[in-house]
């Protein structure tokens, strides 16, 4: 039994990695979203390197919420389109092992893109250097919430617009909106942040379960 | 055990005939007690000697505000009713609790940036309150949102039942990151609604608003209840019998 | 022999519409079950509901365990295919059947057979470019992946030539004979045998 749930989870994290590799808008698309937004800022509110560095962890952070809440519709809408999301139902796994591995994905090909292009955002907008460590490890776990609660907005309005499943969920990432600036601005003022980032970590540890459970109800919904 | 008594109990038309009867009690007591608290408060109760009469708008926005947040537990506490026992009253419940819920949260922002003018001068401040608050509001927003684009209206209930369950986890989270969030940002605040001493005869006509809120929002959430039963049921035969309609 | 899969008495009924009542039978190894009812009828509605995408209203459901015990929850597993037939556009026909948990530990060769045994040979095609009928037979090579005992198909007959509709038929009798059920739906009785279900 063991052995087959990792060989399920192996075979769907296989196949849709092949495919979002075969087609490069999938993980390119939220990259771009970020970066851009994050250019916008400066051009905006002007070059100033003190207020855009004070300004940075805030941007940063509503940069990569909406970009990482960009693709969310995706997660499921092919896979029940083309019905495949049936074997998710159908096979005798545990259904919310199946979503998290969906949830995995989507963080692959958003969550890590970002991750990598923060650094980039965070030079341009000058954030100092002993900042960037407790920058990525915000965003590693804030981006790996927002793919969970982001799936279960997409469960919710599969089929819908693309915009809803979004729009469902953002007033939901408020603490991690909060917490993931609060680090960085911490971080800033040479205050300890390791509070916000604990914070960070028991959500994502109660969501991972929690969230995916509800989002299998919220899936199952979609069949009746 | 459980299901099986939730089922009787949260039959439709049982709750419409139990309804009939308790409704004009409703009505009365809600109708009652807010007009003495609301009365008692806004004519009877003495002036602040710091605010004047101004801080009067407490015993609309303190018991809004209150009631925002109850009727918001209310909510998840039909969604997880609804998800685990699929008892369809408690669905209706919850969609029909959510425009009171939504409409005294909204209450609650007016009145707050009313009071705000004169104390702060300013109509918007970031307080830790009144930005949970705004937050609790967005939240409303999305649920009725997601209720309104599913057409099934069973299948809307479920869903805004999960979201509502996540809001409850999450609000708890909110509230304590924006306090967190405050204190990062400006040290020191003044709130209005924790004045330390408040003295009993100001306090008292305020408890008694917030009864007169909690027996209006049990009035209103019958009535919108009783529309909900009456148009999904409205094939069925006790609906058509009820309303005279010759099947 | 005990039949794999009891259903008695199934009912449905969504927003006050019954959607299809007092529906019993028994899959026995080796034997087919036809539903057979007209668009509209809930006869997907039925199979979601056996495999438990749904919850009845009345009824049970219940499958045999290898202990010959019956339960209430799905104790062995089972292929379903619906409408829409769980084949990915931007995989290659091979990978469609390669990449599955059902192909685990199977060899490219072997693959290929069951292939060139629906008449496929355009293997390194990606799926987006291929008909419905040729779609329609990358499903039938998943059934020859392995051996479930019950095979929940919608509609296989829908939308396919004289020669898939033999292929098919041959392929269900040959799964009889290894002891596998279908379980199928239609809008008229097919060539296969069975037992019809109306609803």
């Amino acid at each position: 039994m063991h052995s087959s749930i990792f060989d399920s989870l192996s075979i769907i994290l296989k196949r849709d990695l092949m495919i979002a590799f075969r087609r490069s808008s999938t993980y390119i698309t939220p990259l771009i979203f970020f970066l851009i937004v994050v250019t916008f800022f400066p051009l905006a509110l002007g070059p100033q390197e003190s207020l855009l560095s004070s300004l940075a962890p805030g941007v940063i952070w509503i940069a990569a919420l909406l970009a990482s809440l960009l693709a969310v519709e995706t997660i499921f809408s092919e896979d029940f389109r083309d019905g495949t999301l049936d074997d998710f139902f159908i096979s005798l796994e545990p259904s919310f092992i199946l979503v998290f591995a969906k949830v995995t994905i989507h963080w692959l090909i958003t969550g890590l893109p970002i991750l990598a292009a923060s650094s980039i955002a965070a030079i341009i907008l000058y954030l100092p250097l002993d900042s960037f460590i407790p920058m990525l490890l915000s965003l590693l776990l804030g981006t790996s919430f927002m793919s969970l609660l982001g799936a279960l907005g997409a469960a919710l309005a599969l089929g819908k617009s693309a915009i809803l499943s979004a729009i469902i969920v953002l007033p939901f990432s408020v603490p991690t909106l909060l917490m993931g600036t609060s680090v960085i601005t911490s971080s800033l003022n040479n205050q300890d942040f390791s509070g916000f980032l604990m914070i960070m970590g028991a959500m994502l540890a109660l969501g991972i379960p929690g969230l995916c459970l509800l989002t299998v109800e919220a899936l199952l919904l979609n069949y009746e | 055990m459980i299901k099986k008594w939730l089922i009787e109990m949260g039959s439709p038309p049982l709750f419409y005939k139990w309804s009939t009867k308790t409704l004009p009690w409703l009505f009365i007591s809600a109708i009652l007690i807010l007009g003495i608290g609301l009365s008692w408060g806004l004519l009877f109760a003495p002036t602040d000697y710091k605010q004047g009469d101004v801080y009067r708008i407490l015993y609309i926005h303190v018991p809004s505000a209150i009631l925002g947040q109850s009727i918001f537990m209310f909510m998840a506490f039909c969604g997880f009713i609804n998800v685990i026992w699929r008892a369809k009253i408690s669905g209706m419940m919850l969609k029909s609790a959510a425009p009171i819920g939504v409409s005294f949260t909204l209450l609650a922002l007016v009145t707050g940036s009313i009071w705000g003018k004169p104390t702060w001068g300013t109509w918007w401040v970031w307080d830790a309150r009144l930005t949970s608050t705004l937050i609790l509001f967005f939240i409303y927003a999305a649920l009725i949102g997601l209720h309104s684009t599913i057409e099934d209206k069973t299948k809307a209930d479920r869903a805004v039942s999960i979201l509502s369950i996540v809001g409850l986890a999450i609000i708890p989270v909110i509230k304590k990151s924006v306090d967190w969030w405050q204190t990062l940002h400006q040290p020191s605040t003044f709130t209005i609604t924790s004045s330390p001493s408040m003295s009993p005869d100001m306090y008292q006509p305020l408890l008694l608003c917030l009864v007169g809120f909690y027996l209006f929002f049990a009035l209103l959430l019958t009535l919108n209840l009783r529309n909900e039963i009456l148009e999904r049921e409205r094939t069925r035969n006790w609906v058509k019998q009820l309303l005279g309609v010759s099947s | 022999m005990l039949p794999n899969l009891k259903v008695e008495n199934l009912s449905c009924v969504r927003s006050d519409k019954s959607i299809f009542d007092d529906v019993s039978f028994d899959v026995l190894p080796g034997h087919n079950i036809e539903i057979i009812g007209s668009n509209g009828s809930g006869k997907t509605t039925l199979l979601r509901t056996l495999l438990g995408l749904i919850t009845q209203d009345r009824g049970e459901i219940v499958w045999l365990d290898d202990a010959g015990k019956y339960h209430n929850y799905r104790t062995f597993e089972c292929l379903y295919q619906g409408h829409q037939l769980g084949i990915k556009n931007l995989l290659t026909v091979f990978e469609n059947l390669n990449i599955t948990k059902h192909a685990k530990g199977m060899s490219q060769e072997d693959i290929y057979k069951h292939l060139e045994r629906v008449g496929l040979s355009n293997v390194n095609e990606l799926a987006s470019n291929i008909s419905v009928g040729q779609r329609k037979r990358i499903a039938m090579a998943k059934w020859l992946l392995k051996e479930f005992k019950i095979y929940f198909i919608d509609e296989p007959f829908s939308a396919l030539d004289d020669t898939a509709t033999l292929l098919i038929e041959k392929l269900i009798k040959e799964l009889n004979v290894k002891g596998c059920s279908f379980v199928i739906t239609g809008h008229r009785p097919s060539g296969i045998e069975a037992t019809r279900v109306e609803i």
